[in-house]
């Protein structure tokens, strides 16, 4: 026999390592099944937050007072190395690896195609949402399941520079106004010798360009899907809504950001060249670093009753084992409590996400300092947020090159509208 | 009875030879594992991964389901697919050529003994170490519709402002100029390394024979050159193929679509839409034509290094 004791052959070794790599991802597959507490039931939970400035140092200082007041948690907020704008991507490929956090910054707009993943830690009945704004409870609902908790809220309101419109002899707008007198004022305001620009829009058909639409849509009797939730349901308003900016086009009243982000519509906003802009809350702190004398109104709508849209983001739970989960819940709870949601408010832009925040005599102290803060907030009654389906980044998508095909001339109006109520019919088609 | 027979026969000495190069084996495997491991695990294991995912559907976060060849024919009868490999088509016909013929003419331009040679040398190599996020950001500022430095220049000489990164119609074609810019000077630091190895014999013996500038150029550098041209065209290929990351920064694939590279393509149907398993068929698509296209030129340069 020994004579066919053999050299260990490269075929050996290929095997060895397959078998060593198969095993290593198995093993990778297979972590987290334990209860997720270390021998002093502490449990650790992996906060993913993509905040950065004030938002970050405003997390952070909220997790060191709750890991001091919570023995038996520990959060660490390492940030998952994204920001809030990549985070989709990076949990995704975390899901794909097996290696995912306990909370991560999801954008609302994400939560419904992320909750296809059975990882997505279901939350019903664990979260007081009864003390939400009607917008956030529907922003966290997934058919029908809450499924995640809110994180930061915002509405779109119009925010506009004084000096501007009394350079141009302008009366400033006032809640009730029109699209109509939104295209108008726009054009008054507009002054290529000095490159001043009426308003923007960001152009590169992305989320940020798409959602600014809804409102007009929701305030034409239509929506975002139909009722069935088998079609668009904005073929009938869509053109009306559209050519409203095709007039700003042509007026040659409106800047359109070329760039991915948005950042530099809203510079030039910062810079005192742009009249009036749809933002949210967020831009106020940086309005009041830039010295800027603005003010602030409702959203115009076509009716003249107030609507707008509430893009909430959310703190989704991954499930790791049933004590991080119960430790991740309690932890996003106690970030939704009046006192830690305030906090989380003055110091990183965000409205309150309950009513019973709003009420505290401590927010309304922040909201009178803030010029314009309580605008965006009665906002809030009136708002409404985009269908929480996995279809809608694919319907975003369609309906951002509409926009942005008519933002650049390139199509009218109704020919952008049919060919993207042709292809989110195609999507919607598909049983989802 | 077999062992009784193999004691017998074995000569002790080879016995012990053969334990000591299996001593021998076992070391030498010890000391590549590391790196059997890693390219097992980041390349072998990956690259078989993404294969199987093309044959699924597969969202990256529920479970997969088997479709077998369903992708790649989706993918053949996608319109954005035609027009992201049309779009990387154009840009790697413009690319390649453009900046292997510029990196021609500016290696031979710098192939001289002149005051500050080597300032000039460094000069032409300095955009290719600029990174293309760098690229990216760097040309928005300067061709911003509005408030770039590009269309105040051309005001200035009373030309129309363009749209360039908003215009679908311009947008690719400054990708291709803005890629010209930092990687030709790549083929010029590969030409200028080239042209050392020219012999200078031959280019002398061409002179006293009574070729011109043109005529060394023509049967005497070129020629010579010949394996560091395939060697550019190849490389400049594949990466103009693989472009992404300039598209990234700069137009995210638009204005409508304009600008969306293969690539770019595989991306957004991974990360955006979350068809993993469509973009992992675009992936394995590409990768093949790359496969192709360096085994041809692979079988071309053999020819001539055979002639």
């Amino acid at each position: 026999m020994s004579q066919h004791a053999r050299n260990l052959s490269r075929r050996d070794v290929l095997r060895a390592a397959a078998a060593v790599a198969a095993v290593g991802t198995v093993g990778a597959c297979g972590k987290n099944d334990d209860e997720g507490a270390d021998p002093n039931g502490v449990v650790t939970l992996d906060l993913w937050h993509g905040q950065v400035d004030l938002g970050k140092a405003a997390i952070d200082s909220l997790i060191a007072a709750f890991n001091q007041s919570h023995p038996k948690i520990k959060v660490v907020g390492g940030g998952g190395g994204v920001t809030a704008d990549s985070m989709l991507q990076k949990v995704t490929a975390g899901l794909a690896a097996g290696s995912y956090p306990d909370i991560a910054y999801i954008f609302g707009s994400d939560l419904a195609s992320l909750t296809k993943s059975p990882k997505v830690a279901d939350l019903t009945g664990q979260l007081k949402v009864d003390g939400y704004w009607p917008a956030v409870k529907d922003a966290v609902s997934v058919k029908g399941k809450v499924r995640a908790a809110p994180a930061l809220l915002d509405s779109l309101c119009v925010v506009y520079n004084k000096k501007l419109f009394a350079a141009a002899g302008v009366a400033p707008p006032a809640a009730g106004w029109t699209w109509d007198d939104f295209v108008a004022t726009s054009k008054q305001l507009t002054d290529p010798a000095k490159g001043v620009f009426g308003t923007g829009w960001p152009g590169v058909g992305d989320e940020d360009t798409v959602w600014r639409i809804w409102p007009m849509i929701w305030d034409l009797g239509g929506d975002v899907v139909s009722g069935d939730g088998k079609k668009a349901g904005f073929d009938a308003v869509g053109t009306k809504a559209l050519e409203t900016l095709d007039r700003l086009r042509t007026d040659k009243s409106l800047y359109v950001d070329p760039k991915p982000g948005s950042e530099q519509l809203y510079q030039v906003f910062l810079g005192g060249r742009m009249g009036m802009v749809a933002t949210g809350p967020w831009q106020l702190p940086e309005l009041k670093d830039a010295g800027l004398d603005y003010g602030v109104v409702p959203l115009p709508s076509y009716s003249g009753k107030p609507i707008t849209i509430s893009g909430p983001d959310t703190w989704t739970i991954f499930d790791n084992g049933k004590a991080k989960v119960k430790a991740a819940t309690e932890f996003v709870s106690w970030l939704a409590d009046p006192a830690q949601d305030l906090q989380w408010d003055i110091k990183g832009g965000s409205l309150p996400i309950t009513k019973a925040t709003a009420e505290m005599p401590e927010w309304k102290k922040h909201s009178a300092a803030t010029h314009g803060l309580d605008v965006f907030v009665t906002a809030l009654d009136t708002a409404k947020v985009r269908p929480t389906i996995s279809t809608y980044p694919q319907i975003s998508q369609h309906v951002g090159e509409a926009i942005a095909a008519v933002l650049l001339g390139k199509q009218s109006p109704a020919d952008a509208l049919k060919q993207a109520v042709d292809q989110c019919n195609q999507v919607l088609a598909v049983p989802s | 009875m077999a062992s009784v027979v193999g004691t017998f026969t074995v000569d002790p000495r080879s016995r012990a030879a053969k334990r000591r190069a299996r001593g021998e084996g076992a070391t030498g495997w010890a000391f590549v594992s590391p790196s059997v491991v890693l390219i097992l695990g980041l390349g072998v294991v990956p690259v078989v991964w993404s294969l199987l995912l093309s044959f699924q559907v597969n969202d990256l976060v529920s479970p997969s389901q088997w479709v077998g060849l369903a992708n790649y024919q989706a993918l053949v009868k996608d319109p954005a697919f035609g027009s992201a490999v049309a779009h990387t088509l154009i840009y790697t016909a413009l690319y390649v050529p453009l900046s292997v013929v510029a990196g021609l003419a500016i290696a031979i331009a710098l192939d001289r003994k002149i005051a500050l040679i080597g300032l000039y040398r460094t000069l032409v190599f300095v955009p290719f170490v600029v990174s293309a996020a760098a690229q990216g950001v760097l040309f928005s500022f300067v061709l911003d519709p509005e408030f770039g430095v590009a269309n105040s220049l051309l005001l200035k000489v009373g030309l129309p402002a363009q749209g360039f990164f908003s215009d679908p119609g311009q947008a690719l074609y400054l990708l291709v100029a803005i890629s010209l810019w930092s990687g030709t000077g790549f083929c010029v630091i590969v030409y200028l390394a080239g042209l050392q190895g020219v012999s200078t014999d031959l280019v002398e013996a061409a002179r006293i024979d009574g070729a011109g500038r043109w005529g060394v150029l023509r049967h005497v550098t070129l020629p010579a050159l010949t394996p560091v041209t395939i060697f550019l065209l190849l490389f400049q290929t594949i990466n103009a193929l693989q472009v992404f990351d300039l598209v990234f920064v700069t137009t995210k694939g638009g204005p409508l679509g304009s600008t969306t590279v293969i690539v770019y393509f595989i991306w957004e149907k991974a990360f955006k839409t979350f068809t993993a398993g469509y973009s992992a068929a675009a992936a394995y698509t590409l990768a093949v034509a790359l496969l192709v296209i360096g085994v041809a030129l692979q079988l071309y340069r053999k020819r001539v290094a055979g002639r």
